[in-house]
């Protein structure tokens, strides 16, 4: 269990934790990535700087938020696969959150059941090696 | 206990780094080390290769519980340590930063390292300590850039070089070499050498890394971005520090496909170089033993152009 690094407001504490606690996938994604996804405020400051939103069915922002709901569409969201761990939101986070870190963990849930996110007919010839390490090493099993 | 803690707090000679080349410089790269190397050597600096090196693995592990990405790390500064070293210098920005995080990663916790120490049971421990830099880092704190100027022999005047730094050489905050918002270390190092540095508000956006294998398209977008935006300020070169931007920025650049946006892409093509390359060509290193050949666009014309051979 990821350490609560927020204020536990009853406010805006109470309504985000639903009673029966997390959903597990949450807890997951936390211990996975050793951030507390509660601790954002949806500032959206990580959305704003991510370079990469353009191909990303939620934003930054979006899919921390659906995790603090709990909500399981985040799973099947696009948007971890095409996260290339820039970390321009790691940086500009003022609740210090690493998403890169969660982006990694919600890719971590799906890799680890032996799924993939990359099939090698798509890689165009000619690219460096340093690409396919990291390509295969952040988005296959 | 099988390992030892190096009894030295600095190299034991000044003038002898131990350098981790990795792969890309051994291969596409080339040019990157060589003219590393030749520049150093008219510093009065050599980079030691440590002996057998692995792999970085590339990317760091962003995951909690994945101990075994860091055991290739490990192994490289395990190799240091043998060298009864301290210091390990890099070239490339990723590995730069995977090594740099890697280690600071098993310090912050001797469990972790006990565990991969326990895994590596063919190795010597790894006691720790091992301070991983980037050459610009030395160029800047050790040597310093009064130090570099003063060797300049074919000064860079009337060039104008928009460094890029992308991500790794920056982020995340503790590991970066310069103020991941605004850096200035390559402007500096470009302005000692006679140069005129050109600053783009791209210059510490990612250039689409490894996805340019997954999503070439966005990687294509990203380096029109970055590029438009040099080549509207002006700059004759980019200035890199890592394979993998080298090859987006080179690549995306060309090709028969349509910028995504039409103002972003409406000027030739602008060579990308290491900044070795930079340097080694300012300290009077001859042309030919720095890679310009190797590059996807040739650097010659430009520099030729405004340097005068
Ligand atoms: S920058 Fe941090 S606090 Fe703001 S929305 Fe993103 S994760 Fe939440
Ligand atoms: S690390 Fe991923 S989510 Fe964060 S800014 Fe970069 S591409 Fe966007």
């Amino acid at each position: 269990m990821v350490e609560r690094k927020m204020n536990p407001s009853p406010i805006t504490h109470h309504p985000l934790r639903i009673p029966a606690g997390e959903p597990d996938f949450v807890r997951k994604v936390e211990e996975l990535s050793g951030e507390d996804v509660f601790a954002c405020y949806q500032c959206g400051k990580c959305s704003a700087g991510c370079p990469f939103t353009s191909g990303m069915d939620l934003l930054p922002a979006e899919v921390i938020r659906l995790l603090q709901l709990g909500d399981e569409r985040v799973l099947s969201s696009r948007s971890p696969w095409v996260c290339a761990s820039c970390l321009a939101c790691e940086v500009r986070c003022p609740k210090g959150v690493d998403i890169a870190k969660v982006m990694e963990a919600l890719r971590l849930l799906v890799l680890r059941k032996g799924e993939t996110g990359l099939t090698w007919e798509e890689i165009p010839p000619g690219v460096p090696q340093i690409a396919l390490v990291g390509a295969t090493r952040k988005l296959t099993p | 206990m099988k390992g030892h803690r190096n009894p030295s707090p600095i190299t034991h000679h000044p003038s002898r780094i131990p350098y981790f080349p990795g792969c890309a410089l051994k291969d596409q790269a080339r040019g990157f080390e060589r003219a590393a190397r030749a520049a150093m050597e008219r510093l009065g600096y050599e980079l030691a290769e440590l002996p057998r090196w692995n792999c970085c693995g590339t990317v760091y592990s962003l995951s909690s519980d994945d101990l075994m990405r860091h055991v290739a790390p490990v192994r490289n500064f395990i190799r240091v340590q043998e060298m009864g070293e301290r210091k390990l210098v890099t070239l490339c920005a990723m590995c730069y930063n995977t090594l740099r995080r890697s280690a600071d990663f098993v310090s912050a916790d001797p469990e972790r390292l006990r565990r991969i120490n326990a895994f590596m049971d063919e190795e010597p421990d790894y006691a720790g300590g091992v301070e991983v830099l980037h050459l610009l880092q030395i160029l800047r704190d050790e040597i310093t850039f009064e130090e570099v100027e003063a060797k300049v022999e074919r000064p860079l005047y009337g060039l104008k070089v928009a460094p890029y730094y992308g991500c790794m050489l920056l982020r995340p905050r503790e590991v970066g070499i310069d103020d991941p918002d605004a850096p200035e270390v390559m402007e500096l190092l470009v302005e000692y050498l006679g140069a005129e540095a050109v600053d783009s508000p791209h210059k510490v956006e990612c250039c689409g890394a490894y996805q340019t294998v997954a999503n070439p398209g966005i990687a294509r977008e990203r380096v029109q971005e970055i590029v438009g935006a040099a080549a509207r300020r002006g700059a004759d070169v980019i200035i890199t520090s890592c394979p993998l931007c080298t090859y987006n920025l080179e690549h995306h650049q060309l090709g028969e496909e349509k910028p995504h946006h039409p103002s972003l892409i409406t000027h030739h093509p602008i060579p990308v170089l290491y900044f070795t390359q930079l340097l080694a060509y300012a300290l009077g290193v001859p042309e030919g033993e720095l890679g310009f050949e190797d590059a996807a666009i040739d650097p010659r014309p430009a520099l030729s152009q405004r340097v005068g051979g």
